[in-house]
């Protein structure tokens, strides 16, 4: 029982890691917190759906595509609107991506309606294998497959390309990458395209599980937030443990104490968390001096 | 009777001693300037007395009672004010209710008597009158008349200063930590600041400890002297004997030349 | 130069006789509305009225404290089915049931402060957008609260009277808004206002002299989630209805767009906002009925979008105009409605 909960926590936790690093992706490098990254996902599966159920196109190409709309999509709102607020505050920010949330949440609701739509996905929710016991469904491999793969492309590219390298540097040091020739501007809005990838992915593995709306992406955007913080908001690796930490105890809690406030346990970890422990489980705390 | 004590005061930030040991007294009713070279800890120890920081080891008592580590609303509470080096003035509000702040103290109106304000009899009102009434005798000993509705975010940097001291003032304290109160002045200005304080001191009765670059000011005003280097007190004592102390030479001058002095 | 002023004129509310007889007239106005017009009006004028409340609170955590919330929905809800079940299961009459859910929303306001205090502007913004979304999903999951089916508003008895139409509770909330407004404006011009104005502007500053971060900081989410606590139990006598999918994220973005769009830190400009806000959302909660615009949206809708998506066009509007805001006009109508004024003070120079 524990260990089915466990298995299954991980396969719900590695949608929660990715959406966790697309948030902290843009973090990082712009300390924006992207209250609209859920639904730029949600659209980006929207856009998948679209074109594998109204133009009929093969699964791989409807991904692929979504996964390119969803990178113009980032890269449309950093430019347009972000880069023209002129030196906004912390509440501008918050409120500039909270509009982009309305924004495409109202265009998602408009083209699609109210109704759940059935995203068909090539992988069953309902084939299983077992494995000692314990039952997995082909869509849990393969989400959990794909994330690991997501996040070691992920890693290989911050850490030997020179793009990715140009992108650790300008978040470090805004004006040092500049002067090293960077130019911050395109890196920033290519920071937006990746996380914005990173989160369709999210939403595309997500979707066959539930069903597709414009909600999709509310609360599993909730997760994102509460994984990010417990891998201390700045972390990438943080960020990914912490989506499978979040998505193992919400199942356990919900498994074994109650189910009904199952919808509790991201809250409270967000707020135990930022109470005690507030640079997250993996970073060390430092002394802010005023 | 010390007014203020600090004794073996020390605090580290990630492996960084900023301050060692250090250990000062203030007799009450003088005026007592810090003073060395950037990066030397005296905001450091202004913050450990206010409350900002929480030293790791020493204490510090004032008029015999310990304030080792009290929350910065509560030392202001026994007593303390004190200005800031960069001026941490409330920007979007006026010269009045910058100053009518610093009264924050003095008055008791609590949430639900302040959304009840009933008239000109009430209690509330009462209160904020004679607390005005206050407020525009410091405004007068300061010259801030002018600026007196002015936000003051808009205020040139000496007038901010000013305000800064004002509501300091505000508070009626027992003792004003004054970081760098002259920064940013002409000479004119400098030489006013030195009337006040010296207002402040004697009309007052106010206990003064200021941290000052401007040697000047420090000689003519202060009647003692403490001097910090690297965290440490490298000298202590009435101005001339901290003047000419040679470790103080040292730090200001640099080692060659204040070798090549003797 | 006239050096003895009168300090209380400073605090007033009224400090002239011109003054006095515009907020008078203004009074009369209130009063005489709902004889001049429909039933529909007197539903506009109390939708407006309450969302004027929820804008003016969240504006002292958000305006004047410095402190960003994105759960105000959750408090709204609270303060509904507070104010619904005490009346339904506890039998309270309605006088003592409305202060009391928003005594409760302020207490819920409290705890959610708590933390608040050890948390920075975007850890805070992540702590309240749990709250919110926390919040709607109980409503929704226990039996207690009548899960996603809802509750009904109970019957409201005033002093033995049934109020039932638009224009019976237009009194009632135009009543409670008036006063609530000249209670937040006179908080914020005594010392617990400049005390939350203080901590926004400089918080180091404020604590050394000698303002307790702790107390004031929770004082401020208490208050604030009282107001709209308030807000909320009026609202289910507007709507007659209340199930926990409108207490949505939407609803809590469209507060705060509320706040900004009339002006961050102004009891004005929060009254601009709400008015103006709440005008545009019932509006275009009947777009097609929007003369023009109404007829090219639904043939865009059949073209492109979908029909029975078309009250979504809402939310766009509502995101373009907080986003525009922001980036363009950072101080609100409010910021506006000074510089018209200034501009016809000093016309022709």
């Amino acid at each position: 029982m524990t260990g089915q909960l466990i298995v299954s926590g991980l396969a719900v936790g590695s949608v929660y890691a990715l959406i966790a690093l697309a948030m902290v992706i843009i973090y990082k490098t712009s300390e924006v917190l992207n209250f609209a990254q859920g639904e730029m996902a949600m659209l980006s599966a929207f856009a998948a759906y679209s074109m594998l159920d109204t133009y009929r196109l093969p699964f791989w190409a409807s991904f692929a595509l979504a996964l390119i709309f969803a990178a113009a999509l980032g890269m449309f709102l950093e430019f347009c609107f972000l880069r023209r607020a002129k030196n906004p505050n912390l509440l501008g920010l918050i409120l500039i991506t909270l509009g982009f949330e309305m924004i495409l949440y109202g265009l998602a609701g408009w083209k699609w309606g109210a109704d759940q739509k059935n995203f068909s996905f090539p992988v069953s929710d309902t084939d299983v294998i077992e494995v000692s016991g314990m039952i997995i469904s082909y869509l849990n491999i393969w989400t959990m497959g794909v994330a690991l793969a997501a996040m070691l492309s992920l890693w290989i590219f911050f850490k030997y390309t020179k793009v990715g390298l140009s992108m650790k540097a300008t978040q470090q040091n805004h004006q040092a990458a500049r002067l090293m020739g960077i130019r911050t501007k395109r890196i920033l809005n290519l920071t937006w395209a990746i996380s914005s990838v990173v989160g369709a992915l999210a939403a595309m593995f997500l979707a066959p599980v539930v069903t597709l709306d414009p909600n999709l992406m509310t609360d599993p955007m909730l997760k994102g937030f509460a994984s990010a913080v417990l891998g201390g908001m700045t972390s990438l690796l943080g960020a990914a443990l912490g989506g499978y930490l979040l998505g193992v105890i919400e199942n356990l809690f919900g498994g074994l104490v109650s189910l009904e406030f199952k919808s509790v346990v991201a809250f409270l970890i967000i707020v135990l968390i930022l109470c005690f422990r507030p640079s997250g489980l993996l970073t060390r705390h430092y002394v802010k001096k005023v | 009777m010390p007014f203020l004590e600090v004794e073996d005061l020390s605090i580290v930030f990630g492996g960084l001693l900023a301050l060692h040991e250090v250990n000062l007294s203030v007799a009450r009713g003088t005026i007592y300037s810090i003073i060395g070279p950037n990066g030397a800890g005296k905001t450091t120890l202004f913050n450990c007395i206010s409350g900002i920081y929480r030293p790791n080891k020493g204490s510090i008592s004032f008029k015999t009672r310990d304030i080792t580590g009290l929350k910065p609303h509560l030392t202001a509470g026994r007593g303390i004010a004190r200005t800031f080096q960069n001026i941490e003035l409330f920007s979007h509000m006026t010269t009045m209710d910058n100053l009518m702040l610093g009264r924050h103290l003095k008055m008791k109106t609590g949430f639900l008597s302040g959304m009840a304000l009933w008239g000109r009899r009430s209690k509330v009102a009462r209160e904020e009158i004679t607390n005005r009434a206050k407020v525009e005798e410091i405004i007068d000993f300061l010259d801030l008349q002018s600026a007196r509705d002015q936000l003051v975010g808009g205020l040139p940097y000496g007038r901010q200063k000013i305000v800064e001291l004002g509501r300091a003032l505000a508070m009626e304290p027992e003792l004003l930590l004054l970081d760098e109160p002259s920064a940013g002045m002409n000479s004119e200005e400098k030489q006013d600041l030195m009337i006040r304080l010296k207002d402040i001191q004697e009309d007052l009765g106010v206990t003064i400890l200021v941290i000052e670059h401007d040697m000047k000011l420090v000689m003519d005003i202060s009647e003692r002297i403490l001097a910090l280097n690297y965290g440490q007190v490298i000298a202590e004592g009435p101005p001339e004997e901290v003047q000419n102390h040679p470790e103080v030479l040292r730090a200001y001058l640099g080692r060659d030349e204040a070798d090549a002095g003797d | 130069m006239d050096m003895k002023r009168d300090y209380y004129e400073d605090i007033q509310l009224l400090p002239s006789g011109v003054i006095k007889f515009w907020f008078l007239v203004l009074l009369a106005a209130l009063a005489g509305l709902p004889f001049c017009v429909g039933n529909y009006y007197s539903y506009m004028f109390n939708y407006m009225a309450v969302n004027v409340l929820v804008a003016i609170g969240l504006n002292i955590l958000v305006g004047y404290t410095g402190q960003v919330s994105l759960g105000h929905a959750g408090f709204f809800a609270i303060g509904a089915y507070g104010t619904t079940l005490l009346m339904t299961k506890a039998g309270l009459p309605f006088i003592l049931a409305l202060p009391l859910s928003g005594l409760i929303a302020a207490a819920f306001g409290f705890v959610l402060g708590l933390p608040a205090l050890r948390l920075e502007g975007p850890y805070l913004a992540i702590a309240t957008l749990g709250f919110g979304l926390t919040v709607t999903q109980l409503l929704g999951r226990l039996k207690f609260f009548g899960g996603h089916m809802g509750l009904q508003a109970p019957e409201l008895i005033l002093f033995g009277s049934l109020l039932k139409t638009d224009r019976h509770l237009y009194y009632l909330v135009m009543t409670i808004t008036v006063i609530m407004t000249i209670g937040a404006r006179n908080l914020i011009k005594t010392r617990v206002g400049r005390a939350f104005i203080a901590i926004r502007d400089s918080d180091v500053a404020a604590e050394t002299i000698g303002i307790n971060l702790t107390l004031y900081k929770t004082l401020a989410f208490a208050i604030s989630a009282g107001y709209t606590g308030i807000a909320g139990g009026l609202m289910v006598f507007l709507v007659g209805f209340i199930n926990p999918n409108s207490f949505n994220l939407m609803l809590s973005i469209t507060f705060l767009a509320m706040v900004v769009v009339g002006g961050v830190g102004s009891i004005l400009g929060s009254i601009m906002g709400g008015v103006f806000m709440s005008f545009l959302n019932l509006k275009l909660s009947a777009i097609q009925d929007l003369p023009y615009l109404g007829g090219l949206l639904m043939t865009m809708s059949e073209k492109w979008f979908s029909v029975s998506g078309l009250p979504n066009v809402a939310n766009i509007v509502f995101g373009l105009i907080l986003v525009l805001i922001v980036v363009f006009e950072p101080s609100g109508l409010y910021g506006f409605w000074i510089r018209a004024k200034t501009y016809w003070k000093t016309w022709p120079f």
